[in-house]
């Protein structure tokens, strides 16, 4: 009775018994080699996860920092009007550091000279962040200070000093102000190439002397600035959050991604790439679990059957196989995080060439990040197939035949899947990607799987065919059907991710490097008279500097297309995408470093048409003065980054009278090839039939626009014209005799900003490459895994063969056929999805062009061939050297 | 020891229900041999599973040490199999990646026995098999295997030992060897044996040989050799 009574109280054994069977078993198992694929799987997820996280926490960190540098605060209010004292009051009393400036050009004078300078008052805090480089003596190398000049002094950009015929501890006169040049100015964190910054070189002043210049009246058109910064994010956001309610979006704080669109772009894209890998990595390191683990839970139906003939209960079995996993993982955790540290080194000290700001230290979030991973992966991927041991019969003792199909085969598939989608959520925090990414997957799994099925279907054909290595292994690919279909899905989808992530990374690094090629000119020239384009020619000749191409530019609206006016019903997209110097919004608000130069721009070469324009565009309605005046050209020559995209650019006869539009903007405006449009330029209208339509490459930073007329058409009209130039740094002293030969001309310095842009791209190219390696390893260990999974049954079948007479020579090709086939089918599949999902996230995630991959249709079948023949092969080869006896004892 | 009840066993099949096991009684004494004997298909092995508490009966009961197994749900069977019970398969069923020594540990160390690993040894040394320890099961031949399997089988002084086909994987030398190994333990522990075969003279040197026919126990008839046993008690 006393027996009866415990054993209806459940195990017997007490937990450190069962602990220390679960510790020894492990030993034993891994001593076997029987849980190292499974441990090398958790391990590879916690090291890419963790590694990945601490890169880009870290990265994220640094280029906040540098960006923060870039501004010289973390945060920036830019206005054309003075914005309220209390935004300050407000941002002192949330803890806040505040500093203001005031940019304006004014003419600067000496006793034996004068120049134009772009003049910048700092408050006495001014840096907030990152520092003022100057010197002592022009034209030397200067030192870092963190304040700017104090009141009563000035500090000069070099070229001015001999422009003005001054040395350091001479006066200046700004306005009405006399003051005296203390240091000179090399460069200040802030200085990106707008307008204000670009006029002429740099003066800068104390704030307590603006009044005494007396050159901020009303009307004068000058920038304003306050700059913020915290050491709390939450501090700063909820400080923008306040500015943007208590102003009701009139003010508007930014930081850098406002500031550059090129530089928010990359880092976008960065990210998403970033995001994208450590997705693909974790989602192949699950994939690897859950196989390794599928196979080890397999493996130890056996075990378990034995274990319960010798009286563990289930729930004891459910004990012993949650410590092994629970001390496994826990291994995996503490390995995969020193890993992925070294990993995070290893691109750390990779990109040290790159990343110029020191590193702030890793918070210990991606720790938590990784382990998390590593105990989710378990969770969803292998706990389920190895609790379903639990359920094993112990009458598999006696009966072989007995397996785990009653158990719900497909448990661990829901929880899998349940795992990956709240993975993906969790690293994305991005409902619709999550949503896309799942569906995408799920659809292409479904679609795998019928196609898989109907290729390998069987023709009733029986037996093994064992006459020919070919027809054995199209029977052996047919009677592992459901292996098989699972085994060309994961062949696909790990396939497909790499070739996603190598085409992506391939294409982006392209784009990038064709956006901003080394010798990009970094000088725009502009408000260039007709008259004025030999002397400025011959002068970068003498001087050893390239010139380009001279572009006329003039403004022109269009009023009508064959004879109606266009109604375009919503604002153009393109205004937000391109950021091209010549075109832009009009906004008066915008203070963004593109926004500022194309608004000056506009300023210097429509001077007061513009002001008369646009009222008279409030006049004529909304829609009306939606359509706004462009900055148009003309040319013999399609410029460069242009592609006609319908229609024909003029032949080698060029007829006035035609025009070439940018295809989203003809799209916008209703326009078809052959309408006649309707232009009003400098008060004269001008009729011009659409002979062509072009894409245009925006981010490129050079000359672009939405309307060229064939040469002949606007000749007439009075245009100005604009060039670009590369200039290095010890050519921008040529600046001074440039603005002094040709007084009219507007020279706008975007140098620091390509450079800034250039060194970006760079870390996050290095970043991307890095990444895809780490993907790629976590893809060749799911193959492996993959390839693993079936092994048992392979080597057992091959083993009988062998016993059975079948020679060296047809087992091994028969093998080679048999997978061979599924790596060929694995890549077809692959390619197929990996282009589809490449079109969708380079369209709607990464905003490029999608083309398409023609040799990846060849590779891709080629690469599954060769990768999954050599790896089964390399795998299985062991068949045929060793003993059918010892396969068939080991495989039992 | 051993009670069997009117003992039926039918599955379901997709050519309909098929009996296994037609109303079987038993009973088998503390310290008896009993061979179930019978052809291929004849249900033996079915009876040894429900005898054991591995699979459950479609209608009757087994009692073992006087507690129904029919009262019992899986978990509480394996406790008590792991209190009253020790197999010797066929198959030899030892795990791959133990190596000899530590599969005639594990249901030792599952007892929480701090002194399994010396218990283990003292068994591997009464098997013969001392010098093969620490090797796996692929690296030991079948009589080597099959003696690892019956070390493990005593290894917990189990009261009942159930053996499905002992000498089924080996050569009739081997097979004989093993066969007195296993007897010769069986009375020096005073198991009570219960043992499936197909082999005649293996059956023989039980105390009673129960044979079955298509799932019925057509002859239950006690051997010389329990004559014999008795007459040199």
């Amino acid at each position: 009775m006393s027996d009866a009574v415990t054993a209806r109280s459940g195990g017997n054994k007490t937990f450190s018994t069962l602990f220390g069977l679960a510790l020894r078993l492990l030993w034993r198992d891994w001593r076997g080699g029987e849980i190292r694929l499974l441990f090398i799987a958790l391990v590879m997820a916690v090291t890419s996860v963790t590694g990945i996280a601490l890169f880009t926490d870290r990265l994220e960190k640094a280029l906040l920092l540098e960006s923060a540098n870039m501004l010289a605060a973390d945060r920036v209010l830019g206005s054309s009007r003075q914005p309220p004292e209390e935004i300050l009051a407000e941002a002192e009393s949330l803890g806040l550091r505040t500093a203001r400036t005031l940019s304006f050009t004014s003419m600067a004078f000496s006793e034996t000279g004068n120049m134009l300078v772009s003049a910048k008052a700092v408050s006495d805090t001014y840096p907030l962040r990152g520092e003022v480089i100057i010197a002592d003596q022009p034209f030397i190398r200067g030192y870092p200070i963190r304040s700017g000049p104090p009141a009563g002094e000035v500090w000069l950009e070099s070229r001015a000093l001999p422009a003005l015929g001054i040395d350091v501890g001479d006066s200046v006169f700004v306005g009405e102000a006399e003051l005296t040049v203390s240091r000179i100015i090399i460069a200040e964190p802030d200085r990106q190439g707008g307008m204000m910054d670009s006029a002429g070189p740099r003066l800068m002043l104390s704030m307590n002397d603006v009044v005494q210049t007396n050159v901020v009246q009303l009307g004068s058109r000058v920038s304003y600035r306050y700059l913020f910064a915290g050491e709390e994010l939450e501090t700063l956001d909820s400080f923008s959050e306040w500015i943007g309610e208590e102003y009701d979006g009139e003010y508007r704080i930014r930081d850098v991604r406002d500031e550059s669109e090129e530089i928010s772009e990359a880092l976008n894209r960065a990210e998403s790439f970033l995001l994208l890998g450590s997705l693909f990595a974790v989602l192949l390191a699950g994939v690897a679990i859950a196989l390794t683990a599928k196979r080890y839970s397999e493996r130890h139906y056996d075990y378990v059957a034995i274990l319960k003939t010798f009286g563990c209960t289930s729930n004891e079995i459910g004990v012993i196989y949650l410590a092994i996993q629970l001390v496994l993982v826990f291994i995996s955790i503490v390995v995969g995080c020193i890993l992925g540290w070294l990993v995070h080194h290893v691109i750390l000290r990779l990109l040290q060439a790159v990343i110029t700001v020191e590193l702030p230290p890793a918070g210990f979030e991606p720790f938590v990040i990784g382990s998390l991973t590593a105990v989710i992966c378990l969770l969803s991927f292998a706990l389920p197939p190895l609790l379903a041991l639990r359920a094993t019969p112990p009458l598999r003792v006696l009966r072989k035949d007995l397996d785990q199909q009653k158990l719900g085969a497909n448990v661990p598939y829901v929880f899998g899947i349940l795992g990956t989608v709240f993975l993906v959520y969790w690293y994305s925090q991005n409902l619709v990607l999550t949503t896309v990414l799942v569906t995408a997957v799920a659809a292409i799994a479904l679609f795998l799987s019928a196609v898989s099925y109907l290729l390998l279907r069987s023709s009733g054909s029986v037996g093994m065919k064992a006459g020919s290595a070919w027809k054995l292994a199209m029977t052996a690919a047919r009677r592992r059907r459901k292996q098989n279909v699972l085994q060309v899905m994961v062949f696909s989808v790990t396939i497909m991710s790499l070739l996603i992530l190598t085409l992506l990374r391939t294409d982006l690094i392209d784009d990038w490097q064709g956006q901003l090629p080394e010798n990009t000119p970094n000088h725009f020239m502009m408000n260039i008279t007709e008259s004025q384009i030999d002397g400025i020619e011959s002068f970068f000749a003498e001087n050893g500097v390239d010139s380009n191409a001279f572009y006329p530019l003039i403004s022109a609206r269009v009023i009508s297309v064959n004879g109606e006016i266009p109604e375009p019903e919503e604002e153009l997209d393109a205004d937000e995408e391109r950021s091209s110097i010549t075109e832009g919004a009009q906004s008066a608000e915008e203070d963004s470093l593109y926004d500022r130069a194309r608004s000056e721009l506009d300023a210097a070469t429509e001077n007061n048409e513009e002001a008369g324009a646009e009222a008279e565009e409030q006049e004529e309605g909304q829609v009306r003065g939606r359509l706004g005046r462009r900055q148009v050209t003309w040319a013999d020559d399609l410029p460069p980054d242009n592609l006609i995209t319908d229609g024909a650019w003029w032949g080698e006869v060029i007829d006035a009278g035609y025009v070439s539009i940018e295809d989203e903007y003809a799209g916008w405006l209703d326009i078809e090839i052959g309408d006649r449009v309707e232009f009003e330029i400098n008060q004269q209208t001008i009729f011009a039939e659409v002979s062509s339509f072009r894409s245009v490459r925006w981010d490129n930073m050079q000359p672009n626009f939405f309307i060229i007329f064939s040469p002949g058409t606007i000749n007439h009209l009075g245009a100005t014209f604009l060039s670009t130039a590369l200039m290095e740094r010890d050519q921008k002293i040529l600046l001074n005799d440039l603005v002094r030969l040709f007084p009219t001309m507007v020279v706008i310095e975007i140098d620091a900003l390509i450079e800034q842009v250039q060194n970006i791209i760079a870390q996050v190219t290095s970043a991307i490459e890095l990444i895809s390696v780490l993907v790629l390893v976590c893809g060749a260990l799911v193959l492996l895994a993959c390839v693993n999974a079936t092994l048992d049954e392979r080597f057992h079948e091959n083993a009988i063969l062998r016993t059975l007479g079948a020679g060296k020579r047809l087992i091994l090709s028969s093998l080679l056929i048999e997978f061979a086939s599924i790596g060929a089918l694995a890549g077809i599949i692959a390619t197929v999805g990996a282009e589809a999902s490449l079109y969708y996230l380079q369209e709607e995630v990464f905003e490029q062009e999608f083309n398409m991959h023609y040799w990846v249709w060849i590779a891709g079948p080629l690469i599954g061939t060769v990768l999954i023949a050599g790896l089964g092969m390399n795998s299985t080869r062991e068949v045929v050297s060793t003993s059918p006896l010892n396969v068939l004892r080991r495989v039992v | 020891m051993i009670r069997i009840e009117d003992l039926c066993k039918s599955v379901d099949t997709s050519e309909g229900l098929l009996t296994i096991l037609k109303s079987i009684s038993l009973n088998i004494d503390a310290g008896e041999a009993v061979a179930i004997v019978g052809a291929s298909g004849s249900g033996k092995s079915t009876l040894l599973g429900l005898m054991a508490g591995l699979d459950t009966a479609t209608s009757g009961d087994v009692v073992l040490d006087g507690q129904s197994l029919n009262a019992m749900d899986e978990e509480q069977r394996a406790i008590l199999r792991g209190k009253l019970v020790g197999f010797v398969f066929q198959s030899f069923q030892l795990l791959p990646s133990l190596t000899a020594l530590e599969n005639v540990m594990l249901p030792i160390e599952l007892k929480g026995d701090a002194q399994a690993k010396e218990k283990a040894k003292r068994l591997l040394l009464r098997v013969g098999l001392e010098e093969r320890g620490h090797h796996y099961p692929n690296q030991l031949s079948g009589g080597e295997q099959q003696r690892v399997a019956i070390a493990r089988a005593f290894a917990t002084e189990a009261r009942i030992l159930f053996a499905d086909e002992p000498t089924g994987n080996l050569d009739t030398a081997t097979g004989a060897k093993i066969v007195e190994l296993l007897f010769d333990l069986n009375r020096e522990f005073s198991t009570t044996l219960v043992l499936v075969t197909h082999d005649e003279l293996l059956a023989q040197k039980c105390d009673r040989i129960v044979r079955l026919v298509a799932g019925e126990a057509v002859s239950d008839e006690k051997t010389s050799a329990r004559d014999e046993e008795v007459a040199s008690v």
